[in-house]
């Protein structure tokens, strides 16, 4: 066996293929290095596929449109990233930059779900949990870049039904509003006080009636 | 329209009358040891009951309804 066989057997992905496996699953990987500071891949982008840290380190994070910044993850040597779109299909959730110059394994998509190609049931299993953490995700998004007001006009947003429609009215006090966004009742009380004063809601009562979604988009 | 009040979990009420003395619509009190809304249709669901129950046993939930005639 080869060092980089062993380095493959060595990740909890791939620790239960044979040596054959092995072999054929190296025949698809791709070799990559980055200098410090350089781009793998951005956020949104479709997903090539599941990248593993031969050596140096990688910075796995979000983007505010302002520019700020959130790091999910700082992946070095053995460590997997960008694995959630290999499984849920979707773009990549996140970007990728090298913190150090670095080596990365890249994985194709195809060669990884191959894998799982004798065991449907496992790969659905893999692909709810991956759209979960997709979902966490994005709820790390909500909570770094945006504020009480914008995560309660995204929320409401999210769970406003047309009343007498197919889908069922949510009922929501405001304690469980806060817990959703991050925060505590008074605030929510507050921040709704807010959006009724710009117009974008209407307090009727126990209905919380959005009078104006485009205003609650643009807080978001 | 169907008139909405809070909702007490009597399981959980103590019957310490605090929604009484706070409710500012003054149409809570206490009945057999639970607090009860005796004048709901004076109710503007202001939620501060719910604000001030020590024990949790009064909640307010909101509906969230978009209107229909949304452009988008």
């Amino acid at each position: 066996m080869t060092s980089s066989d062993n380095f493959l057997k060595s990740l909890p992905y791939f620790a239960a293929l044979n040596s054959e496996q092995i072999e054929r699953l190296k025949k698809d990987i791709v070799e990559l290095s980055f200098p410090r500071g350089e781009l793998l891949f951005l956020e949104g982008e479709p997903c090539r596929g599941l990248y593993v840290v031969k050596s140096g380190q990688i910075r796995i994070f979000k983007s505010s449109p302002e520019g700020r910044e959130q790091v999910l993850l700082i992946a070095g040597p053995g460590d997997s990233f960008n694995d959630v779109p290999v499984f849920d299909g979707g773009p990549n959730p996140a970007s990728g930059s090298a913190l150090k110059p670095a080596t990365v394994y890249l994985i194709p998509k195809e060669k990884l779900l191959s894998l799982l190609a004798d065991c449907p049931t496992g790969l659905n299993i893999i692909r709810q949990f991956a759209r979960r953490l997709r979902q966490m995700t994005a709820l790390v998004e909500d909570l770094s870049f945006r504020n009480v007001v914008s995560r309660l006009a995204k929320t409401l947003l999210d769970l406003a039904v047309v009343e007498g429609g197919p889908s069922p009215v949510r009922r929501l006090t405001q304690d469980e509003m806060a817990a959703m966004i991050g925060t505590v009742r008074d605030v929510v009380g507050r921040a709704l006080r807010t959006l009724e004063k710009k117009g974008a809601i209407k307090m009727e009562g126990q209905r919380i009636i959005i009078t104006d979604p485009k205003i609650l988009r643009q807080l978001i | 329209m169907t008139i909405v009040i809070p909702e007490v979990d009597l399981g959980k009420c103590n019957g310490c009358g605090d929604c009484v003395e706070l409710c500012p619509a003054g149409i809570v009190a206490v009945v057999n040891g639970k607090a009860t809304i005796v004048r709901p249709e004076d109710c503007d669901y202001c939620t501060d009951c719910e604000t001030f129950c020590s024990s949790g046993a009064i909640k307010c939930p909101f509906e969230i309804i978009l209107v229909k005639d949304e452009g988008s």
